[in-house]
């Protein structure tokens, strides 16, 4: 079976399950990111045990493999009162897991400003406000750009756990076993999921390149 | 981590008596609201009869625990031998694209970018799936190690190339200036060091095959995880189960990392990770 047979016969799904993954991955992204924030001013708050819960949230979630989350969501949880569905699980833990790395990639980006700005901002007389939003959001947003088209991508090849519980449509992964189980399509199927992923990757790569050379900060 | 430390204080000025009553407020209301947390996670547990004895009381039995630990040996050897493939998978894909021949280099820029930009999962059902209808048999050791090694690779190829660039450019043009030829200055100058210091990042990327090995169970590879999984039948204990393999993954995990961050501190390096290179 070719790979034009595999369009006619299962171009339909196929389309499905491409705009389902790219669903998943923003909807991941924009979550991760979301509680990446709240992670992150966690991790700074002047306030110890919130500081310990961030940095602890961080080791436990960029240091567990997906699937052993993924197996406590689907299996485990029902056994303690809450049962989820296959979608909401996975969401749930790239969520989890993205939000891990993306707290990271913040810490570095404030990191990477050096005390001496703020220094010099506290010195000319800004308050803690304003230091904030003038001095270290602006920055650390601007050298995060390139880490965080990076966790994009790897939160699009994290999606791919959704090929581990049954889901309609599969997403990119799953397309290669729900093709190979319903047809002799070989090779063909892990074609086209392998140039989706690809295509996918490269054009959100040129994006965060271009993005990240307009606003990249020089030091 | 002393300069995690040190920005995350510097952006508060030392507080007067104000500022510290109220941060010794906020204190109190957090570990108030962390113990209803815990409470609640334990509430969970102890209403679903998930603290009972039965379910915990075979981990103190050491068949238990020998069993896991024949996965866990499972686990380290696809990871071990996965790593191995890769790092010289990788050395040969970095190679072939700093070479000065177009074709080669274009093929290996290629293939490293194609690695990069595939979830391993895709790769192990190729291999699982769609080799064996072409008549070739894997044994499940390869058809776990050999994805997880590709995926891998196309990481490594980025973190040597890496590695090269940080390599002084004085290096070269010395080496040139005494007349060695470009294979022997790659050979002898440039490699040697370039090694030495993408070490760190090595092991750190040991992580990210950990966590692509466990899904082994797809190939029904005994490894950690499908272990588990089998102990989990036999107990009839999922929950604890689940927990504390997925806590020896954190632990083996958070392990590695320290240790890269240790040799990365003791040699001066950086440590060279997916999210600082340049996207696909």
């Amino acid at each position: 079976m070719g790979v034009a047979e595999v369009f006619t016969e299962f171009g339909d799904i196929y389309l499905q399950s491409v705009l389902s993954t790219w669903l998943m991955t923003a909807v991941c992204f924009a979550g991760g990111l979301t509680l990446g924030i709240i992670i992150t001013v966690l991790r700074v708050s002047p306030i110890k045990p919130l500081r310990t819960v961030g940095d602890v949230y961080v080791q436990l979630f960029r240091n567990i493999p997906t699937v052993s989350l993924l197996v406590i969501f689907v299996y485990a949880l029902p056994y303690l009162g809450a049962t989820l569905p296959y979608r909401t699980c996975l969401l749930a833990c790239v969520i989890l897991i993205v939000s891990a790395f993306a707290s990271e990639n913040f810490m570095s980006g404030i990191n990477a400003i050096g005390v001496g700005q703020i220094e010099a901002a506290r010195s000319v007389g800004l308050s803690f406000t304003q230091i904030i939003r003038l001095v270290v959001i602006p920055q650390s947003l601007r050298t995060t750009v390139l880490p965080m088209t990076n966790l994009l991508i790897a939160t699009l090849l994290t999606t791919a756990m959704g090929s581990q519980v049954p889901l309609t449509p599969p997403e990119l992964t799953g397309m290669v076993n729900y093709v190979n189980s319903r047809s002799v399509a070989g090779i063909s199927a892990f074609v086209v999921s392998a140039i989706c992923y690809a295509g996918t990757s490269v054009v959100l790569g040129f994006l965060g390149n271009r993005l990240d050379k307009k606003v990249r900060i020089l030091r | 981590m002393s300069a995690t430390v040190s920005m995350r204080d510097a952006l508060y000025e030392a507080p007067g008596p104000k500022t510290r009553r109220r941060v010794a407020i906020g204190t109190a209301i957090s570990l108030v609201a962390l113990a209803a947390l815990v409470a609640f996670v334990i509430r969970q547990f102890y209403i679903n009869d998930q603290l009972n004895p039965r379910y915990w009381s075979f981990f103190a039995r050491w068949t238990t625990w020998r069993f896991l630990l024949t996965g866990l040996m499972g686990t380290v050897r696809v990871a071990l031998m996965a790593g191995v493939l890769a790092i010289f998978l990788g050395l040969l894909l970095m190679l072939g694209r700093i070479s000065s021949n177009k074709v080669l280099s274009t093929v290996c820029h290629v293939i490293t970018d194609l690695f990069r930009s595939l979830p391993s999962l895709l790769l192990i059902y190729f291999f699982f799936l769609v080799i064996p209808r072409y008549g070739l048999k894997m044994p499940s050791f390869w058809m776990i190690t050999v994805p997880v090694a590709l995926a891998a690779s196309g990481v490594l190829a980025e973190v040597f190339r890496a590695g090269v660039n940080a390599v002084p450019k004085g290096q070269t043009e010395a080496a040139m200036s005494l007349g060695m030829t470009h294979g022997k200055i790659t050979r002898k100058i440039v490699l040697p060091q370039a090694l030495r210091i993408v070490i760190p990042s090595l092991v750190s990327q040991l992580v990210v095959v950990v966590k692509d090995t466990t899904v082994a169970y797809v190939v029904s590879y005994p490894d950690l995880m499908q272990n588990a999984r089998v102990l989990i039948s036999n107990y009839d204990a999922l929950v604890s189960m689940y927990f504390v393999v997925a806590l020896i993954y954190i632990a083996i995990n958070y392990a590695t990392n320290r240790f890269s961050i240790y040799l990365a501190h003791r040699s001066g390096s950086k440590i060279i990770s997916r999210t600082e290179e340049n996207p696909v």
